[in-house]
C-alpha cells in the first residue's frame, strides 16, 4: 500500500473511532442520567422551571433527534453551554486539557529520560545487587497507587518540610497573558515538581525494564560480540552500540504511552488540585453538568485518537521497517 | 404532656386497627432508606446505617441505598419514588424567617418537584401556614408558628436528625474582629467589611472548595455565586449580623398599609462606573427580574404586584397580599442593577462569562474572576459605608477540596475558610496557636423524610415508633463528635424566636417504640419480624 | 518416576520460576495475601465496621500545666461526686462508688445495688444519700448503706440536703420529692410546670431554698419554709444539666450547646455567657472569688478567666460529667462511653483506629477480599475476552479480523480512567460496575498481543499439518494454537491482575467503590475525607503498603512468566 493511501486510511479510521465513541457516550449518558436537571432542585427550582431548562437544552426532543443534534454540534466543535458554569464548554475544556497534557508530557519525558539510560546501565550490571535494587524500585513505584505516593509526598515535602507547594499550578494571584505566559515561569515549575515527579516515578518502571530486557537480548547479537572482540571499552559498547539498537521497543512503548496521556491521571489531579481535564470530568458528572462531562470526555477521546494517529504516522516516517499494514 | 401525646397517637392507630377485625397478620413491607454516597457526605451515609440497624431490631426489613446526589434528588423530589430519604436543607440567612421551612410540610407543595415530597397533608397546618404568612404582628405570628410546630411534630412526617454546627477557622495573627453569623459562619457579607487587619496587608484572603456557578445575577443559582456577588451589588436592605433588617441602599422603608410599602433611597449613591443610582434603577431591577426567565428569586418576588417610581429617590411597592417576610427577605435579597447597562440585554441568562456585566453599587468593586482559581474585589472608596470598612480588598482562592483549603490555612496562604472544616481537621486547627476555631450553630437541618403516601409510613404509629428508634444523640456524638444538636423541629432551636420549645422530643427509647407499635395493633412473629 | 507429558510441560516453567528469587518471594507474598482474604473473618480482631467505644472511670486532675489524666477508677463511668467534712464520694454506673478520706486513696464502696447512680450528697454529720436509675435511693446512717423504698417508680437525677435531716431529690418525670431521713417519709411536691419534663440537678441556695434545673431551660425554686415550688427564669430554653451554688452565693448552671448561666452573687441576676464551644456542658463549679470551671462532652473543659470563658486544652476524648473541688485539688470525672477515635496502634488495635473508632487492622484484612476479587475476576474476564478476540482475529483473518481489530482500535481511543469514572458515576457504584469498569477497556492490549502471536503461529508447520489432517477450525485454534500462546496469556493475566487491583483502589479512593464494601482504596478515601490523614500515619500507610506489596508480588511473578513466555529472554539469563 502506498504511503498516501495508508495515511488516508488511518485518518478515516480515526474519524470512525471517534464517531463510535461519541455514539457510545451519548447513549451511556441518556441511560445513566435520564433527567440531568434533577440536581437543580437544591437551588429551589420547581418542576416548571426545570421543564423550561430541559426545553432549553433540547431534552424534550425525541432521542434520535437529540442524537443527531449532538453529533451535528460536535462536528462543528459546538459543545453547548455548561449547565453550572453557564459558559461555552469548549472554552473551559481546552485550557484544562492543556493543563493535563503539560503534566503528563513532562512526567513521561522525565520517566523516559531517566528510565532508558538507567535500564541500559542495569543490564550492563545484570545480576548485581544494583540490578536487583533497580528492578525492585522500578516495579515498586509501578505497583504503588499514585494517589498514595502523592499523599505521602505531600505529607513529607508539603506539610512536613514545607519546601514544595502541594496544590494548583501557580501561586495566586498572578497575571498571565494566555496559557504560555502561565507555564513559562519558575513559579509554575515549582508547583509542577511534586505532581510531575509522582507521575514520572509511576511511569519509570516500563522504560527501565523494557530497556534492560532488550539490552540483554542485544548483548547476544553478533555485532556486540564483534565489538567486544575488537577490544572496545565496555562503556562504549553499552551506550554506542547496544543501546542504539535496543531503543526501538522503548520508543514503541513511549508512543503508546504518549497516545494515552490525554486520558491523564485523575487521581493525581485530585490529590494535587491540578486543574486538569480529568478532575473536570469528575466534578462535571458529580454536579450532573452533563454537557460539560460529555464534551470533556469527547474532546479527551478525540485528543487520544489524534495523538495515536500522529505517533503512528511519525513512527512510520522514522522507521521505514514498519510496514504500512 | 409526653404521655398524653403518646396516647393520642396510639388511640388513633388503635381505631384503624379495629377497622379490620380478625384479618390475618401480614408482614410489614420492607423499606429502603435512600442516602447520599459516602464521598458526598460521610455523615448522612453512616447515619443511614445506624438508623437501619435500630429499625431492624424493631423487626423491620430495612436496606440502605446510597445514591449519587443528583439521582437522590431526582428520586426524592422529581419522582417521589422513595420510602424514606435522608437529605438536608442548608440554613441560608433568608431562611431564618420561618416561611420557607414551614412550607416544606404544606400539602399544597406536595406535587412532583415541589418541596414536600413526603406528602404530609394536614388541612389545619395548611390553614395556619396561610395565616402566619399574612400576619404582620410579630408576636401573633410567633404564636401561629409555634402552634404549627406543635401540630406537626406528633405526626412525625419528617424526622429532623440534627442541626450540624458550622465549624470554621481564621488566622488570628492577620485579622481580627471576625464575627461569625448564624447560618453563614465567617463568610458572611459583614466579615469582609468588619475584619480589621493586624499586619500591613489589608487584603482579606478567603479560601474555599466551592466557587460560583457563574457571576451572572440573572443566571446564578448557587449560594456561592450570590455570597460573592452580594459584596459588590447593593440591596435596599441588608440583614445585620443579628439578622435584623437594616436600611442599606434605602434610607427608609415605610409601610403605608398592609399591601403598600414606600422606599426612599439614600442620596448620592453611584454605580462603580460613576453613573448615579436612582429610583429608576430600582424600578427597572425589580421589573427586569419579574419579567425574566430567571426563577431563582421567584418566590421572593411573588408577592409584588407592581413597582412604581414616585420620585427621584422614592419607590412604591404594591403587593398582591400582605406578606410578612417582604421587608426582611425580598428587599434584602434582590440586588440593584444599573439600568443603563442591563436594559439593552435581551437574553441575560445566556451571556458568556466575558460578557457578564459586573457593575454594581456595593461596598466592593469587582476586580477579576479566574475560573477554578481565584476571585478578587477591591474596596469602593465612594461607597457610603466606605469609612467603616477596614480591608482594602478581598480575595477568594478556590481549592479542589477541603484538604487544599486546610493546608492553605495552616501555611498562611489564606486568612479564613469559607466552608466548614472536616471533623479530623478541627483538632489540628485547635492545636494551632495562630488559628481561631469558630463554631456556629446552624439552623439548617438534616432530615429523614418518610413517604407518608406509602405503607408502612402512611401509619402515624409506625412513623412515631421508628422516630423513637433513632438514636440521634449517638449520631451527633459519634458522627459529629458532639458538634451539633439532636433535631427537634424544622425550625431549629438556634432560631430561638420562632422555635417552639415545648414540642414532643422523641427521645431514643426502643421500649417506647415497641409499645407504640403494639398499641397500634402490630405484633412480632416467631422470628421477631414486625407484622400487622 | 515418569510424569504425563502435559505435567512435565508445566514443570519446566515452574522450575524456571523457582530459580528466580524475586518470583518466589512474589509467590509467597501473594499466597499470604490470598490466605488473608480467605480467612479475613478469622484473622480480624474486630468487626471492621463496628464503632468501638470505651467506658472508663476517668479522672482528670488540674495540675500546673493544665488538666492531666490520672489513673483510671475502673471500667465504669463516674457520674457525680460530693465531699464534706474531709470525706469525698464518687458514684457512677452499675452501682459503682468510691470513697476517700482526706487525701488518701480512693476505696471502692460496696453498695447494695447494681443500678446506675446519678447523684450523691453528704451532710456534715456524714449522712449520705445516693440516688439513681430504677428508683434506687441509698441512705448511709452511721457506716451502713440501706436502700430506701421509693414511693413510686422513678429515675432520679439530683439530690441535695436541705438540712441535717431532709433532702430534696429530682427525677426525669419532673418529680420533686422531699425526703425525711429521720422518718423515712417522702413528700411529693407539685412542680409548677407539670408536663413531665426531666429535671437534672438541684443545689442549695444561700437563703436555704433549693434551685432545681432541668430540660428546656426549666428552673424551679423550692422553698422549704412554705413548701412551695415556683418557676424561675434563668434566661435560656436549652436543656440545663447541672447547677452549682457556692457558699457565698455565686452560682453556675451549665447545659446543652455550650449553655453557661452565671450569677455573681446571691443578689445579682443571672447572665448567659458566651461559650467558646457549643458542645454539651455536663457539670460546672464556681467559687465565690469568681473562679469557675465547666466541663462537658469530648474532654471539653472551660475556665472563666474573669472576663471570658477560655477553652482549656485537654488531650482527651473522654466525656466529663462531674467536678470535685476540694481545696486546691480540682478533679474532673467521667467518662461514659466514648468513641476510641484515631488511636495509634496498640495491643487492642494493632493498626490503630479511624475517625469513627473502627479497627483499622480488621479493615485492612477485609480490604484484601475486594482487591483480590476485583483483581482476579477482572483479569480473568479481560484475558478471556482478549484471548478469544486475539485468537479469532489472528486465525480467521479477513473481514472478521478487520471488524475485531477496528473495535480494538476504537477501544484505544477511550481514555481508561475517565471512562471508568463516567461508568461508575452514571450507574450507581456496585461491585459489578467496578469490575466492568476495570475490564471493559483493558482487554484491548491482550487482544493485540495474542493476535500477533497467532498470526505467526498459524503459518507454522504443525498447524498446517493439523489442517491437512482435517481438524476443525475450533480444534486447531483451541487445541493446537492456544497451548502455544498459554505462557503469554498467563503473563498478561498476571500483569492485568496488578492493573485491576490498582484500578479498583483508584475508583475506591475517588469514592466510587461499592458502598459499604471495605477496600484498601476506600480506607485511604476515608482517611483523606476525614482530614486526619496528615497526622494519622497508621491510617494511611498500611493500605498503601498492602496495595503495593500485592501488586508488586504479582509483577514479580509476571516477570518470571515473561521469561517462560519468551524463550529468547530465557536463553540470555
Amino acid at each position: 500500500m502506498s504511503r498516501r493511501g495508508y495515511l488516508i486510511k488511518r485518518v478515516l479510521q480515526a474519524i470512525f473511532s471517534l464517531w463510535i465513541i461519541a455514539t457510545i457516550l451519548f447513549f451511556l449518558f441518556r441511560m445513566g442520567l435520564p433527567d440531568p436537571t434533577a440536581a437543580l432542585v437544591t437551588e429551589g427550582l420547581n418542576a416548571e422551571q426545570r421543564a423550561a431548562i430541559r426545553a432549553q437544552f433540547g431534552l424534550e426532543e425525541p432521542l434520535w433527534r437529540q442524537y443527531l443534534l449532538f453529533l451535528g454540534n460536535a462536528v462543528q466543535g459546538e459543545f453547548g453551554t455548561s449547565f453550572s458554569y453557564r459558559a461555552p464548554v469548549a472554552d473551559i475544556v481546552w485550557e484544562r486539557l492543556a493543563n493535563t497534557m503539560i503534566l503528563m508530557l513532562a512526567a513521561i519525558v522525565l520517566a523516559y529520560a531517566i528510565g532508558v539510560p538507567l535500564g541500559a546501565w542495569l543490564s550492563w550490571r545484570r545480576g548485581s545487587r544494583a540490578d536487583t535494587t533497580g528492578i525492585f524500585v522500578g516495579l515498586m513505584f509501578r505497583s504503588a497507587p499514585m494517589f498514595w505516593t502523592g499523599m505521602i509526598a505531600i505529607l513529607i515535602f508539603g506539610v512536613g518540610l514545607s519546601i514544595l507547594p502541594t496544590s494548583g499550578m501557580r501561586t495566586l494571584p498572578y497575571d498571565a497573558d494566555g496559557w504560555w505566559d502561565k507555564i513559562l515561569t519558575l513559579d509554575f515549575l515549582w508547583h509542577a515538581v511534586l505532581p510531575v515527579l509522582i507521575v514520572a516515578l509511576y511511569y519509570l518502571g516500563s522504560p527501565l525494564l523494557i530497556m534492560r530486557n532488550t539490552m540483554l537480548e542485544v548483548y547476544g547479537e553478533d555485532f556486540i560480540e564483534m565489538a567486544r572482540a575488537k577490544g572496545l571499552p565496555e562503556r562504549d559498547i553499552l551506550y554506542k552500540h547496544a543501546a542504539r539498537n535496543a531503543l526501538l521497543p522503548v520508543v514503541t512503548q513511549l508512543a503508546v504511552t504518549i497516545g494515552l496521556a490525554a486520558g491523564g491521571q485523575v487521581v493525581v489531579e485530585v490529590v494535587f488540585s491540578w486543574p486538569g481535564l480529568g478532575r473536570e470530568i469528575l466534578n462535571a458528572v458529580r454536579t450532573s453538568d452533563f454537557p460539560l462531562a460529555q464534551a470533556s470526555f469527547l474532546i479527551m477521546a478525540a485528543f487520544v485518537i489524534t495523538l495515536n494517529l500522529l505517533v503512528d504516522i511519525l513512527y512510520t516516517t522514522l522507521d521505514p521497517r514498519v510496514s504500512f499494514q | 404532656m409526653k404521655r398524653t401525646l403518646m396516647l393520642t397517637g396510639a388511640s388513633i392507630a388503635a381505631l384503624t386497627a379495629f377497622a379490620a377485625p380478625g384479618a390475618a397478620q401480614e408482614r410489614v413491607p420492607s423499606v429502603e432508606i435512600f442516602t447520599t454516597t459516602e464521598s458526598y457526605d460521610p455523615i448522612r451515609y453512616e447515619g443511614a446505617f445506624i438508623i437501619a440497624d435500630a429499625w431492624r431490631e424493631l423487626g423491620m426489613d430495612v436496606s440502605v441505598r446510597p445514591l449519587e446526589f443528583s439521582t437522590l434528588l431526582d428520586r426524592f423530589y422529581s419522582e417521589q419514588d422513595f420510602d424514606a430519604t435522608i437529605l438536608g436543607w442548608s440554613g441560608r440567612v433568608d431562611r431564618l424567617d420561618p416561611q420557607f421551612f414551614l412550607g416544606t410540610l404544606d400539602s399544597r407543595q406536595g406535587g412532583l418537584g415541589a418541596n414536600n415530597p413526603g406528602g404530609y397533608d394536614n388541612p389545619d397546618y395548611d390553614a395556619l401556614y396561610d395565616a402566619q404568612g399574612a400576619e404582620f404582628d410579630v408576636e401573633a405570628r410567633q404564636a401561629i408558628v409555634h402552634e404549627m410546630q406543635e401540630l406537626y411534630v406528633p405526626d412525625a412526617p419528617v424526622v429532623v436528625l440534627f442541626n450540624r454546627d458550622e465549624v470554621v477557622a481564621y488566622n488570628n495573627t492577620t485579622f481580627t474582629n471576625m464575627n461569625a453569623m448564624a447560618g453563614e459562619a465567617l463568610y458572611s457579607e459583614w466579615v469582609p467589611m468588619e475584619a480589621e487587619p493586624l499586619t500591613d496587608r489589608a487584603t482579606l484572603r478567603i479560601g474555599g472548595p466551592q466557587e460560583p456557578d457563574n457571576i451572572n445575577p440573572l443566571a446564578s443559582t448557587s449560594v456561592w455565586g450570590w455570597k460573592w456577588m452580594r459584596l459588590y451589588y447593593d440591596r435596599l436592605v441588608r440583614l445585620s449580623p443579628d439578622v435584623e433588617p437594616v436600611p442599606w441602599a434605602a434610607s427608609e422603608v415605610t409601610p403605608v398599609d398592609d399591601v403598600t410599602i414606600d422606599v426612599t433611597l439614600r442620596e448620592g449613591m453611584t454605580f462603580h462606573d460613576g453613573e448615579p443610582l436612582t429610583a429608576e434603577d430600582v424600578v427597572f431591577t425589580f421589573n427586569y427580574y419579574m419579567e425574566s426567565d430567571y426563577s431563582y428569586f421567584d418566590s421572593y418576588l411573588a408577592a409584588i404586584d407592581t413597582v412604581e417610581q414616585t420620585g427621584d429617590l422614592s419607590v412604591r411597592f404594591n403587593l398582591r397580599e400582605p406578606s410578612a417576610p417582604f421587608a426582611t427577605i425580598t428587599l434584602s435579597q434582590i440586588p440593584l442593577l444599573p439600568q443603563h447597562i442591563w436594559e439593552g440585554i435581551e437574553n441575560p441568562g445566556e451571556l458568556t462569562p466575558s460578557e457578564i456585566p459586573t457593575v454594581g453599587s456595593g461596598p466592593f468593586v469587582f476586580d477579576r474572576y479566574d475560573r477554578g482559581e481565584f476571585m478578587s474585589i477591591t474596596t469602593n472608596a465612594d461607597h457610603f459605608h466606605a469609612d467603616e470598612i477596614n480591608t482594602d480588598a478581598v480575595e477568594f482562592v478556590i481549592y479542589a477540596d477541603a484538604e487544599g483549603v486546610f493546608t492553605a490555612l495552616q501555611t498562611g496562604q489564606i486568612d479564613m475558610t469559607a466552608w466548614r472544616l472536616e471533623p479530623g481537621q478541627i483538632p489540628l486547627a485547635e492545636e494551632n496557636e495562630e488559628l481561631t476555631v469558630v463554631s456556629v450553630p446552624d439552623f439548617g437541618y438534616y432530615h429523614m423524610t418518610f413517604n407518608t403516601r406509602r405503607a408502612p409510613f402512611d401509619d402515624v404509629a409506625v412513623r412515631r415508633a421508628l422516630t423513637m428508634a433513632m438514636d440521634r444523640e449517638r449520631m451527633v456524638n459519634v458522627l459529629l463528635d458532639g458538634r451539633g444538636e439532636v433535631g427537634t423541629s424544622i425550625i431549629a432551636p438556634v432560631n430561638a424566636f420562632w422555635h417552639a420549645p415545648f414540642i414532643e422530643r422523641f427521645e431514643f427509647d426502643m421500649e417506647a417504640a415497641r409499645a407504640e407499635l403494639e398499641a397500634a395493633g402490630y405484633s412480632w412473629d416467631d422470628e421477631g419480624r414486625l407484622q400487622r | 518416576m515418569t510424569l504425563p507429558p502435559f505435567l512435565r510441560a508445566a514443570i519446566v516453567p515452574l522450575r524456571i520460576m523457582m530459580q528466580d528469587r524475586l518470583a518466589v518471594i512474589g509467590l509467597c507474598v501473594l499466597g499470604l495475601i490470598i490466605a488473608m482474604a480467605l480467612f479475613a473473618p478469622v484473622l480480624s480482631t474486630h468487626d471492621p465496621r463496628h464503632i468501638n467505644e470505651i467506658e472508663d472511670g476517668s479522672v482528670l486532675s488540674r495540675g500546673v500545666d493544665g488538666w492531666e489524666l490520672q489513673e483510671s477508677l475502673g471500667p465504669l463511668a463516674l457520674n457525680d461526686a460530693a465531699h464534706r467534712a474531709g470525706e469525698a464520694i464518687i458514684v457512677g454506673r452499675g452501682g459503682l462508688a468510691w470513697a476517700r478520706e482526706g487525701t488518701g486513696d480512693w476505696v471502692p464502696l460496696d453498695l447494695p445495688t447494681e443500678a446506675d447512680l446519678h447523684a450523691v450528697a453528704l451532710t456534715p454529720e456524714r449522712r449520705a444519700l445516693v440516688v439513681g436509675e430504677d428508683s434506687v435511693i441509698l441512705l448511709r446512717e452511721g457506716g451502713a448503706w440501706t436502700p430506701v423504698t421509693a414511693p413510686e417508680e422513678v429515675r432520679l437525677r439530683g439530690v441535695v440536703w436541705l438540712d441535717g435531716a431532709s433532702a430534696l431529690m429530682v427525677g426525669t418525670g419532673e418529680e420533686i420529692w422531699l425526703f425525711d431521713a429521720d422518718t423515712g417519709a417522702f413528700t411529693e411536691i407539685d412542680s409548677p410546670v407539670g408536663r413531665g419534663f426531666p429535671l437534672q440537678s438541684v443545689a442549695l441556695d444561700v437563703d436555704g431554698t433549693a434551685l432545681i434545673v432541668g430540660e428546656r431551660g426549666l428552673a424551679v425554686r423550692y422553698d422549704p419554709a412554705d413548701g412551695s415550688a415556683t418557676l424561675e427564669r434563668l434566661g435560656s430554653t436549652r436543656d440545663l444539666n447541672h447547677i452549682h451554688i457556692a457558699e457565698g452565693g455565686a452560682a453556675l448552671v451549665v447545659g446543652e450547646r455550650g449553655t453557661l448561666l452565671r450569677r455573681e452573687s446571691a443578689e445579682s441576676g443571672w447572665s448567659a455567657d458566651d461559650a467558646p464551644d457549643t458542645r454539651a456542658m455536663r457539670a460546672g463549679w464556681i467559687g465565690d472569688d469568681g473562679q469557675a470551671i465547666a466541663v462537658g462532652r469530648s474532654g471539653l473543659i472551660m475556665e472563666w478567666d474573669g472576663t471570658a470563658w477560655q477553652l482549656v486544652p485537654t488531650e482527651s476524648e473522654r466525656h466529663l460529667r462531674a467536678l470535685l473541688v476540694t481545696g486546691d485539688e480540682m478533679l474532673a470525672l467521667g467518662s461514659d462511653r466514648f468513641v476510641s477515635r484515631l488511636l495509634p496502634p496498640s495491643r487492642e488495635h494493632w493498626f490503630g483506629t479511624d475517625h469513627l473508632g473502627r479497627d483499622l487492622f480488621s479493615q485492612n484484612v477485609h480490604g484484601s477480599q475486594i482487591a483480590l476479587l476485583v483483581g482476579f475476576l477482572g483479569a480473568t474476564l479481560v484475558v478471556l475476552i482478549g484471548t478469544n478476540v486475539g485468537l479469532i482475529a489472528g486465525y480467521y483473518r479477513g473481514r472478521t479480523e478487520t471488524v475485531l481489530m477496528r473495535t480494538v482500535d476504537v477501544m484505544y481511543g477511550i481514555p481508561f480512567e475517565p471512562f471508568a469514572l463516567i461508568l461508575v458515576l452514571l450507574f450507581q457504584p456496585s461491585l459489578t460496575i467496578v469490575i466492568l469498569a476495570v475490564s471493559l477497556l483493558t482487554w484491548r492490549t491482550v487482544a493485540r498481543l495474542i493476535r500477533s502471536q497467532v498470526l505467526s503461529l498459524r503459518e507454522r508447520p504443525f498447524v498446517k499439518a493439523a489442517r491437512v489432517a482435517g481438524a476443525s477450525d475450533l480444534r486447531i485454534m483451541y487445541l493446537h494454537i492456544f497451548p502455544n500462546v498459554l505462557p503469554l496469556v498467563f503473563l498478561e493475566l498476571a500483569i492485568i491482575v496488578g492493573v485491576s487491583i490498582i484500578a479498583e483502589a483508584t475508583l475506591s479512593f475517588l469514592g466510587l467503590g461499592p458502598p459499604q464494601a471495605i477496600s484498601w482504596g476506600g480506607i485511604l478515601h476515608d482517611a483523606r475525607l476525614s482530614g486526619a490523614w496528615r497526622t494519622a500515619w497508621w491510617w494511611n500507610l498500611p493500605p498503601g503498603i498492602l496495595i503495593m506489596t500485592t501488586v508488586l508480588s504479582v509483577f514479580f511473578i509476571s516477570r518470571s512468566l515473561e521469561v517462560v513466555a519468551n524463550p529468547r529472554l530465557r536463553a540470555r539469563q
